[in-house]
């Protein structure tokens, strides 16, 4: 067994961001194994995902089928069987999402091999795979080393820069026949938009309240900043609990982990779920009266001082300043 | 329908990291004194998912556990709420054990069990945050599993019809029984355990069993935790001043705008 194989995320055959920065994990891990670097893309409709999946990848593997759209476990569990029995490699690395948090831990135990999901560092001792993840909602970090063959691992997105290596210089599509339907099958899937139109997911600026905004009365000094600044709202758990806002806003490890350049957490205390996820904020702003919260051990600019006050001048100067 | 519930017995995780320790090996996660562990909060809605089948379909629920003595508060707890029996796998050689390890003790207790039509499991533990045990059961009996659940639409028969969480929504998925089912928070609200409850849970006897008991081999990990590392959190934010907050706001645009942020 040797190689280290990159599996990229499609969604409706689009490449999904963090594919490119797994194969930045996965071109450091064969670099220090000495070994080479595979793709693979497992989806419908790859033509386009194919020439942006970047990695320097001696080959790419190819398993595309309208059976893939829409995901089923089973079928991407089946077909990344198949890319593992052609190409052996040591080591198999995967994006961390909603998916492969189903059909990956299924597939190292039918591997009968160790895995560990959501890793932030990963590193080569000696053969030995050594990952860092995130445990207790953030608050502690886990080393661990992953045994078996292959040794897996999915790595959280937004941690890695995206690879700008070349594209594969060849492409190996496998034929893999189409299992007979399982015990799970699919009916329909349904969008749920989030309320207030913007996506917390894909949102560069989010301005998110919290308990300490008082009462729902309040809640119209969020939705004025962030309609200022053209930004997404969003929210911490205890305000989706209180039912002040919907649980589409909800930013932490039960609701969205986001990824804005800035983030404005006003009124929100900073519980550990809260802050693993915006850990991938570039900029984190604080407004709270508490200059104990612990939220400002995340945020790298605070205010110390009253929401109500601080906000209306906050977006009054806004506006001078882009008009 | 017949319905097993795994719950896992975990450090409250509304402890901020400051106040959380770790044994001395740095390998485990101690509940500071004076703050017991709970009963992990995904494996809450798994049980009050499966309380909730069961006054509608009838059945009974069963909940099982892996972990040290202290973990039968948390099973006493289930039926304090509502289950109708517990059961603990507490052998010291399975504490250390790996999401595999885990796994496989689960399921061969669940095999010993032997009578259930669905497995309601916590989609992951708070502590751990791996996610990984409830497929290494479901790949060890042989089921079908989907994950994470944030709602069980319909029981027709033999088949569940099933909300399972995507980015942007749900799909909906009919999965035959028997299934193990991954349940995230969003299912519904854990119900408080009733006078009644506790007082079956005070009189009920939760049996212990050991790897022995469900004829185990040693097995050897695939996944070794090395060390575990409580990340201090001090506060490095540069306070924005002004003499009043109102100014403190102004200057905090300014900032922003100075930054390049907005």
């Amino acid at each position: 067994m040797a190689g280290v194989l990159v599996f990229g995320d499609t969604v409706g055959g689009e490449l999904t961001p963090v594919s490119l920065e797994v194969a930045t994990a996965g071109a450091g891990l064969a670099d220090a194994l000495g070994e080479s670097l595979l793709g693979a893309l497992i989806g419908d409709d790859l033509a386009v995902a194919t020439r942006e999946f970047r990695g320097g990848f001696s080959s790419l593997y190819l398993v595309e089928d309208k059976h893939y759209r829409p995901y089923t476990a089973q079928a991407y569990l089946n077909a990344a069987q198949k890319v593992i029995e052609a190409c052996s490699p040591s080591v198999v690395l995967f994006a961390h999402t909603l998916g492969t948090r189903e059909w990956v831990p299924r597939l190292a135990a039918h591997l009968d091999t160790g895995l560990v999901m959501d890793c932030t560092v990963l590193a080569a001792e000696g053969k030995d795979l050594v990952v860092t993840k995130p445990v207790y909602g953030g608050g502690i970090l886990g080393e661990f080393v992953v045994r078996g063959g292959p040794r897996m691992a999915t790595v959280r997105s937004a941690v890695f820069d995206p690879s700008s290596a070349a594209v594969a210089t060849e492409v190996v599509r496998l034929d893999v026949p189409v299992p007979a339907p399982g015990r799970v099958t699919f009916v329909d899937e349904a969008t749920v938009a989030a309320a207030g139109g913007l996506k917390l997911k894909d949102a560069k600026i989010i301005v998110s309240g919290g308990r300490g905004l008082g009462g729902k009365d309040n809640w119209h000094f969020i939705e004025e900043t962030a309609a200022a600044l053209g930004a997404a709202v969003g929210c911490s758990r205890p305000v989706v609990d209180s039912g002040w806002v919907p649980s589409s806003h909800q930013v932490g490890l039960s609701g969205t982990c986001v990824t804005p350049d800035l983030y404005i957490a006003v009124g929100i205390s900073g519980a550990v779920q809260h802050l693993a996820g915006i850990s991938a904020a570039k900029t984190v702003i604080a407004i709270n009266m508490d200059r104990e919260a612990d939220i400002f051990t995340r945020a790298n600019y605070g205010v110390v001082g009253d929401f109500r006050e601080v906000l209306p001048a906050f977006v009054e100067r806004i506006k001078q300043l882009r008009s | 329908m017949n319905i097993l519930v795994t719950l896992k017995q975990v450090a409250n995780p509304d402890i901020s990291p400051s106040h959380i320790q770790l044994d001395p090996a740095g390998k485990r996660i101690v509940s500071p004194f004076g703050i017991p562990p709970v009963m992990n909060g995904y494996d809450a809605n798994a049980l009050e998912e499966a309380l909730r089948l069961r006054e509608k379909h009838g059945g009974k629920v069963t909940a099982l556990g892996l972990g040290d003595d202290t973990s039968r508060e948390s099973l006493k707890c289930a039926i304090a709420m509502g289950a109708d029996t517990a059961i603990l796998i507490n052998d010291p050689d399975l504490l250390n054990a790996d999401s595999a390890g885990v796994g496989r003790a689960l399921a061969a207790a669940i095999r010993k069990i032997d009578d259930f039509d669905l497995i309601l499991c916590g989609r992951q533990a708070s502590d751990t945050d791996g996610g990984q045990v409830l497929h290494w059961i479901a790949e060890t009996l042989d089921l079908p599993a989907v994950s994470p659940i944030v709602r069980i639409e319909a029981v027709d028969g033999r088949h569940l019809t099933v909300h399972r969480l995507i980015e942007d929504g749900y799909q909906r998925l009919r999965v035959e029984l028997p299934a193990l089912l991954g349940v995230s928070s969003e299912i519904n609200e854990p119900r408080f355990p009733t006078m009644r409850g506790t007082m079956a849970a005070g009189r009920a006897m939760i049996p212990g069993w050991k790897a022995s008991d469900l004829g185990l081999q040693p097995f050897t990990p695939k996944v070794e935790l090395r060390q575990l590392q409580i990340q201090l959190r001090t506060s490095k934010a540069d306070l924005i001043e002004g003499n009043s907050a109102a100014e403190q706001g102004a200057a905090l645009a300014n900032k922003l705008h100075d930054l390049g942020l907005i």
